[in-house]
């Protein structure tokens, strides 16, 4: 089965690093409330607006990076894991792959969609932090499920 | 779509594995064809029949609802 946006296998154990680190860090940030104060370096910020601030743009500013680089494993690792070629890579896995896609797509919506009738202020606002990670993290167990389940349990 | 893929595969005394391995796909696509879950494409068909020694409808045929 060809297809042209898919990595070689051997990322697949880096992207299951990365994502698995990624996602026990949020687990950390989001358990002990971490503040912007751990690993603070100076960092270039593009477009910066606060509330009582003034815009600002292409300056130099001070951050903590540590939900950043969370964020980046997350999504690097998500992506290494589901776009990266299985062993055997066939029209099926294809399939398989699409179908996850789109069932993570919709599920995802589906929950955003309740929250955003059933849920306010600064929940919300969490919701929308998980929600940037969810359909990737709902399509890589998606696959992984389905991948699993289809293997042959002969008699 | 109806198939014989698990009376073929018993004929030649093949396990869903060695029929993967010898076709080159997954496992689940032997698996999920076997169980009707999946039609496989003109191309995974034609090697099916061409690896068992069969014309194609011999293995995969339709059915009313088709």
């Amino acid at each position: 089965m060809k297809t042209n946006y898919l990595l070689p296998n051997k990322f697949k154990k880096l992207g299951w690093v990365l994502f698995g680190l990624g996602l026990l860090g949020g687990v950390y940030i989001y358990a002990t409330g971490l503040t912007d104060e751990f690993l603070k370096v100076k960092v270039l910020s593009i477009y910066d607006n606060q509330i009582f601030g003034k815009r600002s743009f292409f300056k130099i500013v001070e951050n903590g990076i540590f939900d950043e680089l969370v964020s980046i494993f997350i999504i690097v690792g998500g992506f290494l894991v589901g776009f990266t070629k299985e062993k055997i890579e066939d029209e099926f896995i294809y399939k398989l792959r699409k179908d996850s896609l789109v069932w993570a797509l919709i599920v995802n919506y589906s929950i955003l969609l309740v929250a955003i009738l059933f849920v306010y202020d600064m929940t919300f606002l969490h919701i929308l932090f998980f929600n940037m990670f969810t359909t990737l993290v709902f399509f890589v167990i998606r696959f992984s499920v389905l991948k699993y389940k289809y293997l042959s349990h002969e008699e | 779509m109806k198939n014989r893929l698990k009376v073929q595969r018993a004929i030649h005394e093949l396990t869903q594995a060695d029929l993967a391995e010898k076709i080159g796909v997954t496992r689940q696509s032997i698996n999920a064809i076997e169980k009707g879950k999946y039609v496989p494409s003109t191309v995974l068909a034609l090697k099916i029949a061409r690896l068992f020694n069969e014309p194609v409808e011999n293995i995969f045929t339709l059915e009313d609802n088709d």
